[in-house]
């Protein structure tokens, strides 16, 4: 288990793996709390009464983005993955499997998947946490307005940190990033069901 | 197992690892006590380098394993120089 973590930590240091990985965790963070928006609106214009029932609905939501993204970039991984290793065998006309570039493959693969699938997780569950609350500290109305709100902070935290890595403004890219949750909630409202 | 003193290698390998990783992990190896790496070609996918290695002595087998396990393809030994001391090449009259 430590070889199989120090392995991971390892494909960490490359930067062309915390790249991708960065990608993918942004990618799907920002579809799982534009869905947390989605979910606590519409269960709050839906009229559900208890926020544990939201928080579950939340969770559902957060276990299928959170697969998704496990499978989905564990897959497309693989075989981008594998083209380019066949693309390097054909020019060495040489077999690379169980060579050191195999197996950092390999690694990076699953450190891809494995942020591909926390992104959507910490982008759903956060904002759904207000919901946990509903009936002692928050009532449905605020535990909503708090749901958005975290889901817009984490938006917002996103894009500043893009903005931190390619040396922009982090105010205005967390500005633009966050705006897409009030965006969504404001959709939600006005349109239809 | 068959040990040398010097070994100069013709190598193709893949971009990754670099040269600085592959001269390291062959440094790293029992009795080499010296590594050169230079580049002599790039093309699409692959680069041509000649490694140039010195050891008292060399385990040459070791070497070989090594560069496979980075993708590195051994084309020709271009030089190796063994025994107990190494044996510069000697200008003869044809040179």
């Amino acid at each position: 288990m430590r070889s199989y973590l120090r392995r991971l930590a390892r494909a960490l240091e490359r930067e062309d793996v915390r790249s991708i990985s960065r990608r993918y965790f942004i990618s799907n963070g920002f579809d799982g709390a534009l869905t947390s928006v989605g979910v606590s609106v519409g269960a709050y214009l839906s009229g559900i009464a208890d926020g544990l029932t939201v928080f579950s609905i939340g969770i559902g939501a957060a276990i299928g983005l959170g697969t998704s993204g496990v499978w989905s970039v564990w897959e497309i991984e693989r075989a981008e993955k594998r083209a380019e290793l066949a693309r390097i065998e054909h020019a060495m006309l040489s077999d690379l499997d169980e060579t050191r570039i195999h197996r950092q493959q390999t690694g990076a693969r699953k450190v891809n998947a494995l942020m591909s699938g926390i992104g959507p997780i910490i982008g759903v569950v956060l904002p759904m946490s207000p919901f946990l609350f509903e009936g002692t500290l928050l009532s449905m109305r605020a535990a909503t307005l708090a749901s958005i709100g975290v889901a817009v902070a984490i938006l917002f935290t996103f894009g500043a940190y893009l903005a931190r890595i390619s040396e922009q403004s982090w105010l205005v890219a967390g500005a633009r990033m966050g705006l897409a949750g009030v965006l969504v909630a404001a959709l939600n409202l006005v349109l239809p069901g | 197992m068959v040990t040398a003193r010097r070994l100069v290698l013709d190598l193709l390998k893949p971009y990754k690892p670099d040269i600085v990783t592959v001269a390291d992990a062959v440094a790293g190896i029992d009795g080499i006590t010296g590594v050169n790496v230079a580049l002599v070609e790039t093309d699409k996918e692959v680069q041509t380098v000649k490694m140039t290695v010195e050891g008292d002595p060399i385990q040459v087998e070791t070497v070989y394993e090594t560069l496979e396990d980075l993708g590195a393809a051994v084309h020709s030994i271009d030089e190796v120089v063994c025994g107990d001391h190494i044996v510069e090449q000697s200008t003869t009259p044809q040179d």
